[in-house]
């Protein structure tokens, strides 16, 4: 594959499909994906210093004139304004109508001629071969007609259905470009240009070339162009495009900010951290623009189907006229096979699917929900199971004490000497202790002569006392006794599945803390919501079978299987798919690569990397386990619009087809339909860019505004209470 | 057949012309614009004079255009009631006469607009996409030196909303004949030549103030127009009647 720039329209951001256009236009090499881009492409860079822009305009106007014209008279005609006494006009008007008719088109008919000869050295014939060759047998005919002096010309249907595809096509792209509009921030990140001041001078420099220590200045409304600090200024951002949530963050002195943000109402100046080109927006952007490249099975059936349409077409062309010569002169039989051309052209279907997969893709990704290609998009959006892999991805990775049991002190006497010696250790278990004394206002008491014993805890001393924290190991190693009561409460939480801090002062054991794992805060809404989206959820997890049930039952999953190995894991996928075909694994993306690389669509939380090394086929933002309902929703929405956008295309063509084999559509008519026809994809996928962004429950923004309540902190001393909390 | 033109006197198109006559004095504020940038040309006042005709030509054409079309849409709509006879020939049909009651109520609502009234429904020039924008790229076209930019760019011109223009187009298609449908707004058209010609040489020579005025007598025209079109559909009245309110406005 070659880069995936060459890959999407100049214009609309749409891939292109296996015919392109390619042109160069003031000395800029450009691809469009159809001939409307072309010309919407350069009516949008159009100043009115570029020549070519005015010409293409000029050129349309004036064929429009003449068309106009040709229409006019016609239309009297038919009604039969120079019948009766005035029948002797008719032959002149004809030639009038020949000599306004051959310029036009010329002008309107150039660009299908070019396109189709091009095509034709390459041995293919394309849909504007249709165009030509009906044009041109409708303008020839009526050339004919007119030095013979019969009764009908037909250069208004010639020159019509030329300014109807033009016209349409122009229409068209413009529609798909505005649909797409959002796409483009996306595909040109890194070609954006920043506002680099350097004392007192402004430089504009492409984002790639901006380096570690640079000052960037940021009007209001701008996207952030690289990772930094605020230096100066006061605003907002909002940082959808990274962390999917949508509101605004505040943002002062001293405040970093992430590429890719929008600073929304102040100007900011920055000091950059990172290189412009290493920041995680450019890598969006980049796995966008590859995603965009990438063709869908549907993609490619559909490319097949418009590659055969085009000679089978052709054939039915020329069958008709055959038919209908028998029965009718042959001037209307050839206006009925110029219909079948007209109408049959296949440009709705090869736009069906492109346009809506990257509408989907493109509203994903400035969530922060970035695809690897549009198939995943439809395996997304056809998955019926969720797998989810435990750590790191319900929940949190930071233990938290969920239970204190005690011999002969209080629980918080308990905590505050643990904190004492904790606050010295950088473990995590002993932030859990500290975090959860500070949450419940006790003062650490004072320690001295603090140690840590490898492999087993941490010692001091306190009022001159030894205290140890730490595993059973230490305990009998500083001789400490422990009551059976406590060992055996000690034991049970041990075979559960929690880790357990054992505090021992004066010669005995007096405290066993247990901790667990924390469920992510919106784990539990998170399921649910998957849920009600007709998903099965299951949990796959390498832990200790007791605690797996915990979690699933806080998180609200009925069924877990436990203790399995890697390999374990891909075998259970194997399994599933049997029964519910396609399956979504999301896990962290660190240690479950290979089964994520397994699963029909890999969900990856906050590892952008993972996309890079292809074993994840979706991202999501980091933290960002509660978007994952509505980037599957986003996704069902994007494959049915594709469904319903290449229904209505096939639907249309054959339908359209019937009629215009049958007789029963006019050309010009038939150019109309044709024109209208794509216009309605355009609006059907149009709905795609509309879709809200994703929100927050609100029990999950609250627990998000306080962080501590229930992501790190300890509510109650007892298991039970954790699930209590939850719900 | 052949016998259309005869049926609308041409008093009926003078009224017509005199309306866009006084219709063009809104049009100063958005095409006079467009006529002013084409301005005048260094190249001296004839090549300045054919400029401006061109682009009043290209202009004329699309709106002749619109109405002949909108005259077929028109007769179409009639004779698809097995009625296609003339207007105010026979009496009418209920197809013509929903056509002339639809046409008549767009009419009065454009005039009204005129007067500053129905502010909503000015947004009605706005649908569809991007007429903003094509109004913009289109002014590349003023900066050319071309011969044939000045048509196209009148081509162009004739197709951006205007509520003046849609409401004789309404007029045209209640007419349901291509023939008169080409007619009226070949006569409107022409009534709006003397402002914009005249905008291209003097400039704001007009002050606000008549300006206004001149918006004020248009929206009276089109009002009294609309009106006429409306009474044609509901008033029971027999085509010499109905013959003599349509030419009776002069």
């Amino acid at each position: 594959m070659t880069q995936g720039a060459n890959h999407l329209c100049s214009h609309c951001s749409l891939p292109i499909g296996i015919r392109s256009m390619e042109r160069t236009l003031n000395g800029e090499e450009c691809v469009f994906c159809c001939y409307g881009c072309c010309i919407a492409y350069q009516v949008k860079i159009g100043r009115s210093e570029e020549w070519d822009a005015a010409w293409l305009l000029i050129r349309f106007g004036v064929g429009a004139f003449l068309t106009m014209n040709i229409m006019l008279i016609s239309l009297l005609l038919y009604g039969g304004t120079f019948g009766g006494a005035d029948a002797w006009l008719l032959p002149w008007i004809h030639v009038l109508l020949w000599a306004f008719a051959t310029p036009a088109l010329v002008i309107l008919g150039e660009p299908y001629v070019r396109e189709t000869w091009i095509q034709a050295r390459q041995g293919r014939i394309t849909a504007s071969a249709l165009v030509v060759l009906g044009v041109g047998a409708a303008y020839a005919y009526s050339v004919f007609a007119t030095i013979e002096g019969s009764e009908q010309v037909y250069f208004d249907t010639a020159t019509m259905v030329l300014m109807l595809f033009t016209l349409g096509s122009y229409i068209e792209a413009a529609g798909r470009a505005k649909a797409a509009r959002d796409l483009e921030p996306l595909l040109a990140a890194e070609s954006e240009c920043a506002t680099v001041t350097d004392g007192g001078a402004e430089t504009k420099r492409p984002v790639r070339d901006i380096a570690t220590g640079m000052v960037v200045k940021l009007k209001p409304g701008e996207r952030v162009p690289v990772d930094g600090v605020v230096v100066e200024g006061e605003s907002h951002a909002d940082e959808a495009v990274i962390t999917g949530e949508s509101r605004q963050i505040a943002k002062g002195v001293g405040s970093p900010v992430i590429a890719g943000s929008m600073n929304l109402d102040g100007p900011l100046l920055i000091q950059c951290t990172g290189a412009g080109s290493a920041t995680r927006w450019a890598q969006i952007c980049r796995s966008v623009r590859e995603a965009l490249s990438r063709r869908s099975p549907i993609q490619r059936l559909a490319d097949r189907v418009v590659g055969i349409s085009v000679p089978v077409v052709l054939i039915l062309g020329a069958l008709t006229v055959a038919y209908w010569a028998q029965t009718m002169p042959f001037d209307r039989a050839l206006l009925i096979g110029l219909a079948v051309l007209v109408v049959a052209c296949p440009c709705a279907v090869g736009l069906a699917s492109p346009l809506a997969t990257s509408l989907g893709i493109g509203r994903l990704a400035r969530s922060g929900c970035l695809l690897r290609d549009a198939g995943t998009l439809e395996a997304l959006a056809r998955a019926r199971l969720i797998a989810f892999d435990k750590t790191g991805t319900l929940t949190s990775g930071r233990p938290r004490i969920v239970g204190i049991e005690s011999d002969g002190a209080g629980v918080e006497e308990i905590l505050a000497r643990a904190a004492a010696l904790e606050r010295h250790s950088e473990h995590g278990l002993a932030r859990a202790v500290t975090v959860a004394a500070a949450k419940r206002g006790i003062a650490p008491m004072d320690a001295g002569k603090v140690r840590a014993v490898p492999g087993r805890g941490i010692q001091g001393e306190i009022d001159g006392a030894l205290v140890a924290a730490g595993n059973g190991a230490l305990m009998r190693d500083l001789g400490f006794t422990l009551v059976p009561d406590l060992a055996a409460r000690a034991q049970a939480m041990e075979e559960s599945g929690y880790s357990v801090i054992y505090l021992g002062w004066a010669g005995r054991v007096h405290g066993v803390m247990s901790l667990d794992d924390t469920l992510h805060a919106e784990a539990r809404a998170t399921v649910e919501a998957l849920r009600q989206l007709g998903l099965h959820v299951v949990l796959l997890t390498g832990d200790l079978a007791p605690a797996a049930r915990r979690m699933a039952a806080m998180a609200g999953i009925e069924e877990v299987q436990a203790g399995l190995t890697p390999e374990a894991k891909q075998e259970a996928l194997t399994q599933y798919r049997a029964k519910h075909e396609i399956v979504a694994m999301v896990g962290d993306g660190l240690n479950d690569g290979p089964v994520l690389a397994k699963a029909d669509v890999g969900i990856a939380v906050g590892s952008a990397t993972d996309l890079a090394r292809e074993t994840a086929a979706l991202v999501l933002p980091k933290d960002g386990l509660w978007i994952l309902p509505w980037a599957i929703a986003v996704a069902r929405k994007g494959w049915s619009t594709t469904l319903t956008n290449l229904m209505w295309a096939f639907g249309y063509n054959l339908i359209a087809l019937v009629l215009a084999m049958a007789g029963l559509l006019q050309p010009v008519l038939a150019a109309a339909v044709m024109a209208s026809s794509s216009l309605i994809l355009v609006v059907n996928s149009l709905r795609l860019s509309q879709i809200p962004d994703p929100a927050l429950l609100e029990s999950d923004r609250q627990a998000a505004a306080e962080p501590g309540s229930l992501r790190h902190g300890v509510a109650v001393p007892r298991v039970a209470s954790a699930a209590v909390e939850r719900g | 057949v052949g016998n259309w033109s005869g049926k609308l006197p041409v008093s009926y198109y003078l009224v017509i012309l005199a309306a866009g006559f006084a219709g063009s004095f809104h049009c100063i504020g958005m095409c006079g614009g467009f006529a002013c940038a084409l301005g005048r040309d260094r190249r001296g006042r004839a090549v300045t004079a054919e400029r401006h005709l061109l682009y009043n030509t290209g202009r004329l054409t699309s709106y002749c255009f619109m109405g002949v079309l909108a005259g077929a849409l028109g007769e179409a709509v009639s004779s698809a009631h097995g009625l296609g006879n003339p207007l105010l020939n026979t009496p009418l049909d209920t197809a013509q006469r929903l056509l002339a009651v639809v046409a008549g109520l767009l009419m009065i609502l454009m005039g009204l607009q005129f007067f500053g009234l129905l502010q909503s429904f000015h947004r009605i020039g706005n649908i569809g996409f991007g007429g903003t924008t094509l109004a913009a790229t289109f002014r590349n076209l003023l900066s050319s030196e071309s011969r044939a930019a000045p048509i196209a760019f009148g081509v162009f011109n004739g197709f951006l909303p205007c509520p003046l223009v849609y409401a004789f187009v309404a007029q045209a298609a209640s007419t349901a004949a291509p023939l008169s449908g080409f007619l009226v707004m070949l006569a409107f058209g022409l009534g709006t030549f003397p402002a914009m010609l005249m905008m291209g040489g003097l400039g704001q020579v007009l002050t606000p103030v008549w300006r206004q005025r001149g918006v004020w007598l248009a929206g009276g025209f089109i009002l009294v127009l609309g009106l006429i079109t409306l009474g044609r559909g509901v008033l029971p009245l027999d085509s010499h009647m109905t013959h003599a309110l349509a030419t009776g406005a002069h």
